[in-house]
């Protein structure tokens, strides 16, 4: 194993704000269904997934437990289940949210999960060896290049990403576990489309281009520098700032389950929907569960309009795309010119 | 592990997803119902909610399931153990008596659909592998869901299903607020919101059970079987599971409302959930693929003249009407972005005089005529995206071989199982298995694999007369629509004055290749040979990469060469279309002469190459996508 490098501090990226945002929703509330970060190369997209770690909140697990089952929570693995149903109380350790990565080359038994040849040959016996989408569950899972990825791979992604749960049944193992994770995915538009279906598991969409302000643009390479000359130091002198908004991420996930909306708030997101013809309820459901957690995040219990015109920019783009050649592109013009004409 | 699913009487509106359901709970000789439908409709969620009220389980098939868990396989455990032979059943044996759930049914592999097409019509499965010969009964309710986005499905597959349903989004806003204010409320406090569905729910299996105890004694009169008969008999049907389907299903609906014998009403109700997916001619796909035209007329019979006539009726004139109007609808569905028409012009002056960009023209919808000749043309069993057995280290695994080769992609389950009838006589040092070379097997793995479409455009100055141009990227637009469905690769390769160039490399980004498209300008020599050649560079190149890719070439050209290697430029185009056809390219040659003398020089070129030909005109006709897909598929 290497050693924890240090990562570059989340608070020290200049500019990029949607995507800032959209990531820290989804760590707020983890139900949001992840985002897509599309863009070109070098505009910190992975930079800033990975500095997400910096800022996850401790969840709590079930000790012992392969999956990190959520003691208090009301699905558990094979495991949890039986020591639930042998009286066994469960042991519980905090821990840390992680960002786990799905490498484009990945196989599906390792994605997975599969059988444990080791142990078989020792002791005749089966044994299931867990996948990444074992270690993914309750964490963020993270595909670079996600437009890249084998199509029997984002199949079996797909699976999980909708059910919360990993199903197996091969290479002589039938066993089924929680995976419900907060899918983050990056790509470059220029090497290729994602599958509209799993285009439409993501919950949030975020665009990304480099900054066109000079000043912008010097301050990233000058943070750069500095970082790479000494990180320690540098991640020193964004303690504060991180700390800050680490705290914030917590306020706004205890605050998160007292957030309430009316019913002008639902009928904005139901009426946007229509007007942009997208399919199913997915978008609707996601936008409002967007805009309650931007409102947790401001620290209000009360969703405004704002929220919800914030929320749709990020929700609705990746879905009103009929036409594979229409650009997917929505700005909050459009959003206010759609809910002026249906008052 | 138990899993906390949200109610299904808690699902607002998809009546006829819960109509279809239902009624099979009721009724199982049905056979399943296959939902189909766009994402996020709560296809999946209605049919996981169904455990509750069914009385049944529902078993998941995933789609990643290996032969050896579908079936059954040897129980290697015990063999090690006991020295006994055992099988361990698979997921089939569990399935009997209960619901077998299949999502996105149209991506489960070839050998995993035989098997499970084998069981679902044998109603019982036979293992023979691994020293074991078993046979156990599986009678299952089949449901699948599928966003036809992805792919078609296969016939024998559909034809399975005894009732077919569409899925669609709400269209009213007060019931799409209630819808999410109904999942937010799940997701807050699941254990809660359960419970205050509790009751509905048992309301409702308390019904189906009682409708179960009914289904025997509902009467069948001769009337009703002609009639359904009849109906079948309309709408085209292949072979008799149409009318079986309309009969069973009928007596569930009449279980359900307390009648005593079926009635016109519940036959011609019963029609409209087992014919769409049954159909043959061009309606059937409206039905299957437009019905949004059609469900409020279904939903709610008009009470006065719901017969039969009526019904057909409904379905042979919406039929035509649909079809015709689809042909409107997408002839007018040009991107006409008044942005980039701008950028034309301004682009144009800046260029000299001799070059011109042409906006895109006309643009097809393809995917639908595409989907229409499919229809019929599956059943010679063409039209999907191709799927290849693959020896590289990628894709699905789904069975295992014996191996008499070198090969590292070991399949250790299958081994395992292979070397475990032995374990007692052999000498095991000191472990609990012991392998030989002989027990060795490997995977055997399946992919699908995208067409690679390489588009070579003549772009010299002759194409820039009449328009010519426009009609070309439109064609290609339409092409690359449906590239774009099926996940197929594009590259894109013009050519003018005296050399080829390469647009744009392999890609899967169709919106690049149509950015790259609209930009095209034309004018100068036509050096055909040019780009033929480079065409065949690039597939040599590309195949060394991905030996499963199936190359076309699509050539545009009038074949009037102008320029080449030698004083014979047509000659220099033959001979390198020559060592593509060698090579075993497919190719396919889209004709664009369109001059009041034709010299058929794009035919000549054809026939010396061996490459289909079409004229720019039959695009109308949808036929270049088929041509493309038969060329693939026949190779």
């Amino acid at each position: 194993m290497i050693k924890d490098r240090i990562t570059y501090p989340f608070t020290a990226i200049v500019g990029q704000e949607q995507m800032k945002t959209a990531l820290i929703l989804n760590v707020i509330n983890p139900l949001l269904g992840g985002v897509l970060i599309r863009g070109e190369k070098g505009t910190a997209k992975s930079t800033a997934v990975r500095a997400l770690a910096d800022l996850m909140p401790t969840i709590q697990k079930v000790k012992g437990c392969k999956f990190g089952c959520n003691p208090y929570g009301s699905e558990f693995c094979p495991d949890c289940e039986a020591k639930i149903a042998n009286g066994q109380p469960f042991e519980i350790y905090e821990s840390k949210m992680k960002v786990t990565d799905l490498p484009v080359s990945a196989t599906e038994d390792r994605v997975v999960g599969t059988l444990d040849i080791e142990y078989a040959i020792k002791h005749g016996e089966k044994k299931f060896e867990c996948g990444i989408l074992a270690q993914a569950n309750r964490n963020i899972l993270y595909v670079d290049e996600v437009n890249l990825l084998d199509d029997h791979v984002v199949d079996v992604l797909l699976d999980s990403a909708a059910m919360g749960v990993n199903t197996i049944e091969r290479e002589g193992i039938s066993y089924s576990h929680p995976a419900r994770f907060t899918l983050v995915g990056t790509m470059n538009p220029e090497e290729g489309d994602l599958r509209p279906q799993l285009l439409d598991r993501f919950g949030l969409v975020v665009d990304v281009a480099g900054e066109n302000n000079r000043e912008q643009r010097a301050e990233v390479v000058r943070r750069r520098l500095e970082f790479e000359e000494n990180p320690e130091e540098f991640a020193q002198k964004y303690e504060k700032k991180q700390k800050e908004l680490s705290d914030k991420i917590v306020e706004a996930q205890n605050i998160l389950k007292s957030v309430t909306y009316d019913n002008k708030i639902l009928m904005m997101a139901a009426t946007l929907s229509i007007a942009l013809d997208v399919d199913g309820h997915r978008a609707d459901i996601t936008m409002i569960k967007t805009a309650m957690t931007i409102a947790a995040f401001h620290g209000r219990t009360q969703v405004s309009e704002e929220d919800l015109k914030q929320a749709a920019v990020l929700v609705l783009p990746h879905r009103m795309r009929k036409n594979p050649f229409d650009n997917g592109v929505l700005d909050a013009g459009t959003i206010d010119k759609i809910l002026s004409d249906n008052e | 592990m138990k899993r906390k699913v949200f109610p299904f009487t808690a699902v607002l509106g998809q009546e006829r997803i819960k109509n279809a359901l239902i009624w099979n709970f009721i009724n199982p000789r049905i056979g399943g119902v296959l939902v189909s439908g766009e994402k996020g409709t709560a296809k999946s969620t209605l049919i996981r909610g169904a455990e509750h009220i069914s009385g049944k389980k529902v078993i998941e098939l995933p789609l990643n399931i290996t032969e050896d868990r579908l079936i059954g396989a040897i129980d290697f455990e015990n063999a090690v153990k006991n020295g006994t032979k055992q099988l361990d059943r698979g997921i089939l044996y569990y399935a009997n008596k209960n619901i077998l759930y299949v999502d996105e049914i149209n991506l489960l592999s070839d050998n995993i659909t035989k098997a499970l097409l084998e069981a679902s019509s044998e109603k019982s499965c036979c293992v023979e592998r691994e020293g074991i010969s078993d046979r156990y009964p599986c009678e299952f309710i089949l449901i699948g869901s599928m966003n036809p986005e992805e792919s078609g499905l296969r016939p024998q597959l559909l034809d399975r299903f005894g009732l077919f349903v569409e899925a669609k989004g709400e269209e009213s806003a007060l019931i799409r607020c209630e819808i999410i204010r109904r999942r937010i409320a799940f997701e807050k406090n699941v254990t809660e919101f359960i419970d205050e569905y509790e009751q509905e729910e048992m309301k409702l299996a308390s019904l189906i059970k009682k409708a179960q105890e009914r289904l025997p004694l509902i009467e069948v009169s001769d009337y009703a079987l002609s009639l359904a008969a009849q109906l079948a008999q309309n709408a085209n049907c292949q072979g008799n599971r149409g009318e079986i389907a309309i009969i069973e299903t009928a007596k569930a609906i009449c279980a359900m409302n307390g009648s005593s014998a079926v009635n016109k009403e519940s036959i011609t109700e019963a029609a409209k959930y087992a014919l769409p997916h049954r159909m043959r001619d061009c309606s059937v796909q409206q039905e299957v693929e437009k019905p949004q035209t059609e469900p409020e007329k279904q939903s709610t019979p008009s009470n006065e003249n719901n017969s039969a006539n009526n019904l057909e009726k409904t379905f042979s004139s919406q039929g035509d009407s649909d079809f015709s109007e689809t042909l409107n609808d997408s002839k007018t569905d040009v991107p006409e972005n008044p942005k980039s028409s701008e950028d034309f012009s301004s682009a144009n002056n800046n260029l000299d005089s001799s070059e011109k960009i042409e906006a895109i023209g006309e643009q097809f919808d393809v995917g639908r005529w595409l989907d229409d000749k499919r229809k019929i043309l599956v059943r010679k069993g063409s039209g999907r995206r191709s799927l290849v057995k693959t020896d590289s280290l990628q894709g699905r695994y789904v069975k295992s071989a014996v191996s008499n080769i070198k090969n590292s992609d070991i399949a250790f389950d299958a081994t395992l199982r292979a070397a475990a009838p032995y374990q007692k006589n052999r000498n095991k040092n000191g472990l609990a298995f012991s392998i030989n070379a002989s027990d060795i097997r490997i995977k055997v793995r399946e992919k699908r694999t995208g067409n690679f479409i390489v588009f070579v455009v003549d772009a010299s100055g002759s194409m820039g007369v009449g328009k010519r141009m426009s009609a070309v990227k439109g064609a290609i637009l339409s092409l690359l629509s449906d590239a774009y469905q099926k996940r197929d690769k594009v590259a894109l390769i013009t050519f003018r004055k005296n050399k080829a160039d390469l647009v744009l490399g392999m890609t899967r980004s169709v919106d690049l290749a149509a950015k790259k498209l609209e930009t095209l300008s034309t004018g100068g020599k036509t050096p055909l040979y040019a780009g033929i050649e480079s065409a065949r560079y690039l597939i040599k190149a590309a195949m060394k990469k991905e030996k499963d890719l199936l190359p076309v070439v699509v050539l545009v050209s009038d074949g009037r060469a102008t320029y080449g290697r030698s004083s014979d430029p047509f000659g220099d185009a033959v001979e390198e279309g020559r060592a593509l056809a060698a090579d075993h390219i497919k190719t396919i040659i889209i004709d664009v002469e369109q001059d009041f003398i034709k010299l058929r020089l794009a035919e000549k070129l054809a026939k010396e190459i061996n490459a289909e030909v079409y004229k720019i005109s039959d695009l109308h006709a949808g036929t270049i996508i088929s041509a493309v897909h038969t060329a693939t598929k026949a190779m």
